[in-house]
């Protein structure tokens, strides 16, 4: 089983070295083949991880309450060799193949498999080609790094590394100016959350020596233990775009449609949830900091919710449905229920990149159009991306037998089963997010499928030879709509739960987040109804044109504001950061320090002119008052110690 | 041979060459050509010494010893540890990448030039080697001059400002050092680093540092590093920034840390507030900075304070770190100035609003800037990364807040070095930048690939210099035992 988490490492990382080296002596399709191929192989590598790990069996030991089993159980970890070391200190190149990591190597090869086959299609005929898909390899290769990665340096390593890989494709365009800015935010957000993340693992190093997984249970004093979780969450919420952190990820938009649908919403930014899975120990020593995870879910769900309500580009709707979704999964691994936060990182990696797909036929077909206003219509045209859309549609809203159902109930069921007042709280978000959900996304379907084609997609509307698209990108979309419906039924909580047993060695539900089969129920019973609602409610204001939209302007501009937070960001930071620069420079760079070499110099000529009689021009005198300079130097250091 | 010689072979080699060079009437060509002859020989020579160097042994190895002014207690006594093995190793990859530039570009007055850039090869592997205070002297001071001279005539527009600030702040760090050596030596009797005892002297530890201060340099002692790194030539500065300001650092580590145990405890506080405001300063400025060279330049001087940071940090992960960054740090240093000098060939400057848009049709160079600038920023997994990490978590034993404000400045790398990035290759094209300014030619990609190649196995196995710069099980107690 090691032996498929390498060939699934390194087949996408060969890949990138093949491309990058071949240049241009191969042409463009090849370096796309090449790419699909080596993830594809990648995802062969973590089938048979995984087979591995099934064939091994089950935990001996038994956790008992939060303690979970260790070492890890059902898991190996085999070392390449010493990447870093330093007097005790010691990091191997090594990988963890256990439950948790081989569900992420499924998902990331698997998805990402079908992605990168979809950008054959969607790069056609881009000038760079080559250079998107062995940036696309590199991502992959990096991803994996990311969930195999057998300690924590290793896994902050695949984080950096992926945040490189986003920013290289966000600002694959490089000569807009939009994409190299927003590249550049995006990683200079993420830089914050791993500098939070290597204060923590600077913590754990001084008290516990090692960053091994199992310094997560070394035991800390509270206010230790707190301040690693902290440090964790901080990169977590940036890599995962919560607030605070979360101002990058719309803009993240600019790069290629395929990009976002396998970075910004199927893998990287969800790994945020599988952090807080992975290291659970350390927050359930910290469980304040645990359930402030939780409540920062909460918070992001909503507002994100409430920001893609006024959105008129299409990606950006997407972008934000996808902040409030990994909004419940924070809320999920928050509460303790690890399984079921990555129960709703599956599904929605099938139903969110099948939305960015299928959103990327409509624009493909449009010739890049993205403003939703100018789209109604466009189901006549395109039958196939019609359906497919609404099936993960109603995946996102969390409509039975969809996907989503089964996975973000169970989330919202576990926040209730705390039974605490924080626990409602979240229990209220998660519901009224649910109607939320179904608002926006229905505001979407309704502007742009249904109904007769509007004159601008008339105009603008281009087929691929009679087809909605080349096949690369309706076979794998075709693919995530079956997934998006079906791939849900793997587990509904209160009456079989194969995904839960299955990471319970790597990562426990806490008791506490166990609901119970009534808790269950009327969750499900209340999510699906507000759904519901928010479809209706789309439905009345959006396609029959019953309600107006209230006007409440000032509501709308804060929502079209993004609730001032680029501003806020721009005035607290980057301003006085830029204004504290520039005065040192003005102020102390310039005048002085540059200055007082100058200065010396100046001084120096014009002494010299006043000494210039001392200058008689024989040896001997320049020896003498050498020799006495330098003895007098050398008396005072005598004399002074 | 044995091993021994090559020690001496590694000083003596290059400045034979610089003799040989000078004297004989060869054409600009021949010239280069046997410049880079014998500073790709000095390569193979260092190869050997690595392969042949014991890491699992302490003390001082390859050692040579001779009577020099015996009643004095000097004696030219030279010998390389682990962490001088690897600065030793970053000065002739350096020297040579640099030297095979000068050779590409074709510098005038030619005999003159190389000889002068083998001659500073040979001197400042000379700093490294030697284990004598009068003899690392004469090679601090040695190395100096062809500086000067480097700067002096094959500068650009404002050179002779700058050589004079460069001499002058030199020049007023190396005499108070020569002072303290003097006066050092005169109180133990010897002159030896490694038999001479450690001193409990504030004085000459101060006299001591002033020097190595201005040199790697440190805030608020850089007043000469702008000027020098924007008008020396480009091989210049990156030898100056990638490999001479490591020897103030050197310097740091193998005498004012290792022979002043008392006063270092006593200063460290302040050695570490002047890294740290040299590492934020630093980067404040770079991000500024309006060209090239000046973001650079004061990443440089960033840099500087982090591995000082390091180095004054006094634990096993900091001295380790140190010596990792001090070596990549070197490389990326060194690469990115050769890079800036491909810049401003194909486009006459490296003003910031005058460049924009180079990738476009040059895949060579924009792969390189980018791979280069993104080790630098220390994206995890990088050398650089692995070095900042090991220094940074050394420097929070001491204490938390150094190493949350190295973690801000980590953020301000990213936000100066993409800054850099995408304003000379990305967006539009810069008025300077011409459409048919062509990509990195085969000889420029032959002088920077083997340093990126460096880089990145660096990147692969950090640990191959973390793990063998310091014999013992910790690098601390090696340090506190002067090496032993």
């Amino acid at each position: 089983m090691t032996g498929g988490s390498w060939l699934c490492l390194l087949a996408p990382l060969a890949g990138t070295i093949v491309i990058l080296l071949a240049g241009t002596k191969i042409p463009r399709v090849a370096a796309a083949w090449i790419s699909t191929t080596s993830t594809f192989v990648a995802f062969a590598g973590a089938i048979w991880a995984f087979l591995g790990v099934h064939s091994t069996p089950k935990p001996t030991c038994v956790s008992v309450g939060a303690l979970p089993c260790t070492p890890g159980p059902r898991g190996e970890l085999t070392t390449a060799w010493t990447w870093l070391a330093s007097g005790h200190f010691s990091v191997g190149l090594q990988l963890l193949v256990d439950p948790l990591s081989t569900v992420m190597m499924l998902i990331v090869s698997g998805v990402g498999g079908l992605i990168v086959l979809y950008s054959i299609g969607y790069m056609d005929g881009d000038a760079e080609e080559r250079r998107y898909f062995a940036y696309m390899s590199f991502f992959v290769f990096s991803m994996l790094l990311l969930v195999e990665g057998g300690n924590l340096l290793l896994l902050l390593v695949g984080w950096g590394l992926v945040g490189l890989s986003s920013y290289l494709l966000i600002g694959f365009w490089h000569e807009r100016p939009s994409a190299v800015q927003a590249a550049k935010k995006a990683f200079v957000m993420n830089a914050f959350g791993d500098a939070a993340m290597a204060l923590a693992f600077f913590i754990l190093i001084a008290h516990a020596g090692t960053l091994s997984f199992g310094a997560l249970n070394f035991s800390l004093t509270t206010t230790q233990a707190d301040l690693v979780a902290l440090g964790l969450l901080g990169g977590a919420a940036a890599k995962s775009a919560q607030i605070p952190l979360q101002t990058w990820l719309p803009d993240a938009m600019e790069g290629p449609t395929p990009v976002s649908a396998l970075i910004h919403a199927a893998t990287m930014v969800t790994a945020g949830v599988y952090l807080i899975a992975r290291t659970h120990p350390i927050f359930e020593q910290a469980r304040t900091i645990e359930l402030i995870a939780a409540g920062t879910g909460a918070l992001t769900l909503l507002v994100a919710g409430l920001i893609a309500l006024v959105q008129t580009d299409i990606k950006r709707v997407i972008a934000y449905s996808t902040m409030s979704q990994i909004g419940y999964m924070f809320l999920g691994a928050g509460v303790g229920a690890y399984a079921n936060g990555m129960f709703h990182l599956m599904t929605h990696a099938f139903f969110k990149a099948l939305l960015f797909m299928a959103a990327g036929l409509a624009i493909h077909a449009l010739a890049g159009e993205q403003d939703i206003r100018k789209m109604r219509g466009l189901g006549k045209l395109m039958p196939f991306t019609k359906w497919c859309f609404l099936a993960g549609a109603l995946a996102l809203v969390g409509i039975p037998p969809f996907s989503g159902f089964f996975s973000k109930d169970s989330i919202v069921a576990s926040a209730v089963a705390l039974g605490t007042w924080y626990g409602w709280i979240f229990w209220i978000c998660g519901v009224a997010g649910a109607f939320l959900t179904g608002l926006y996304t229905f505001r979407l379907w309704f502007l742009v499928f249904p109904g007769e084609p509007s004159p601008f997609v008339r105009e603008h509307y281009h087929d691929h030879h009679g087809r909605e698209g080349a096949w690369t990108m309706l076979v794998p979309v075709g693919v995530l709509a079956v997934l998006a419906t079906v791939g849900g039924w793997l587990q509904w909580s209160p009456r079989w739960h194969p995904f839960t047993s299955w990471l319970a060695p790597a990562a426990r539900t806490l008791a506490a987040a166990e609901p119970t089969s009534t808790q269950e129920y009327f969750t499900s019973a209340a999510t699906v109804l507000a759904g519901l609602a928010g479809i209706a409610v789309a439905w009345a204001v959006y396609s029959e044109r019953k309600i107006a939209v209230p006007a409440a302007p000032f509501w709308r501009r804060a929502l079209e504001e993004k609730f001032y937070f680029d501003a806020l960001y721009d005035r607290i930071f980057y301003g006085p950061g830029a204004w504290v620069a520039s005065f040192l420079r003005r102020e102390l760079e310039e005048p002085v320090i540059l200055q007082t070499g100058s200065d010396i110099g100046e001084t120096t000529l014009a002494t010299g002119g006043l000494v210039r009689r001392i200058q008689t021009g024989l040896l001997r005198t320049y020896v003498l008052f050498l020799a006495a300079g330098a003895a007098g130097v050398v008396l005072a250091f005598l004399i002074a110690k | 041979m044995n091993a021994t010689s090559l020690t001496s072979i590694l000083i003596w080699l290059p400045i034979a060459g610089a003799l040989l060079i000078w004297l004989l009437p060869l054409s600009r060509y021949a010239t280069g050509s046997l410049a880079l002859l014998f500073s790709l020989a000095e390569v193979g020579f260092w190869i050997e010494q690595a392969a042949r160097f014991d890491f699992t042994r302490s003390g001082l190895q390859m050692e040579e010893r001779a009577k020099w002014f015996g009643d004095l207690g000097v004696s030219y006594h030279i010998g390389v540890y682990g962490f001088s093995l690897w600065l030793v190793g970053l000065t002739v990859v350096a020297m040579a990448a640099c030297t095979g530039y000068g050779f590409w570009v074709g510098r005038d007055r030619s005999r003159a030039y190389f000889g002068l850039m083998l001659l500073l090869t040979g001197a400042t592997v000379g700093v490294f080697e030697a284990q004598d205070l009068i003899l690392f002297y004469a090679f601090f001071e040695a190395m100096l001059i062809p500086l000067y001279i480097l700067i002096g005539v094959w500068g650009g527009a404002r050179r002779m400002e700058a050589t004079i600030k460069l001499v002058i702040y030199t020049m007023a760090g190396s005499l108070l050092m020569l002072a303290a050596i003097v006066a050092y030596g005169l109180k133990a009797g010897t002159f030896d680093l490694v038999d001479g005892p450690t001193s409990a002297s504030r004085w000459l530890f101060l006299g001591f540092m002033l020097a190595f201060v201005i040199k790697a340099p440190l805030f608020p002692f850089h007043g000469w590093l702008p000027d020098a790194y924007r008008e020396a030539p480009p091989e210049v500065s990156a030898v100056l920034s990638g490999v001479i300001a490591k020897a103030g650092l050197y310097g740091m580590l193998r005498i004012a840390i290792a022979k002043f145990p008392d006063p270092t405890s006593f200063y460290r506080t302040a050695v570490l507030a002047l890294a740290a405001a040299a590492l934020v300063y630093g980067s404040l400025l770079a991000f500024r900075s309006a060209d090239f060279r000046g973001v650079v330049a004061y990443s440089s001087l960033a840099q500087s304070g982090l591995i000082a940071l390091g180095l004054f940090a006094g634990t096993d992960l900091g001295f380790d770190g140190a010596v990792l960054q001090m070596v990549a740090h070197g490389l990326i240093s060194t690469s990115l100035f050769l890079v800036a000098g491909a810049v401003e060939r194909r486009t006459t400057t490296g003003e910031f609003r005058l460049l924009g848009g180079m990738a476009r049709g040059r895949p060579a160079l924009a792969t390189l800037l980018m791979v280069v600038g993104i080790i630098s920023l220390a994206v995890p997994g990088s050398a650089s990364f692995a070095g900042e990490f090991l220094i940074l978590a050394g420097v929070f034993q001491r204490a938390w807040w150094w190493s949350a404000i190295g973690a801000g400045a980590i953020v301000l790398a990213a936000m100066y070095m993409l800054r850099l990035i995408s304003a000379v290759l990305h967006e539009a094209r810069g008025s300077t930048v011409a459409d048919e300014a062509l990509d990195l030619r085969p000889g420029e990609l032959a002088l920077i690939v083997p340093l990126v190649a460096g880089l990145l196995f660096l990147s692969a196995w950090p640990a191959g210099i973390s793990h063998h710069s310091f014999s013992g099980p910790s690098p601390a107690a090696t340090v506190k035992g002067q090496f032993k």
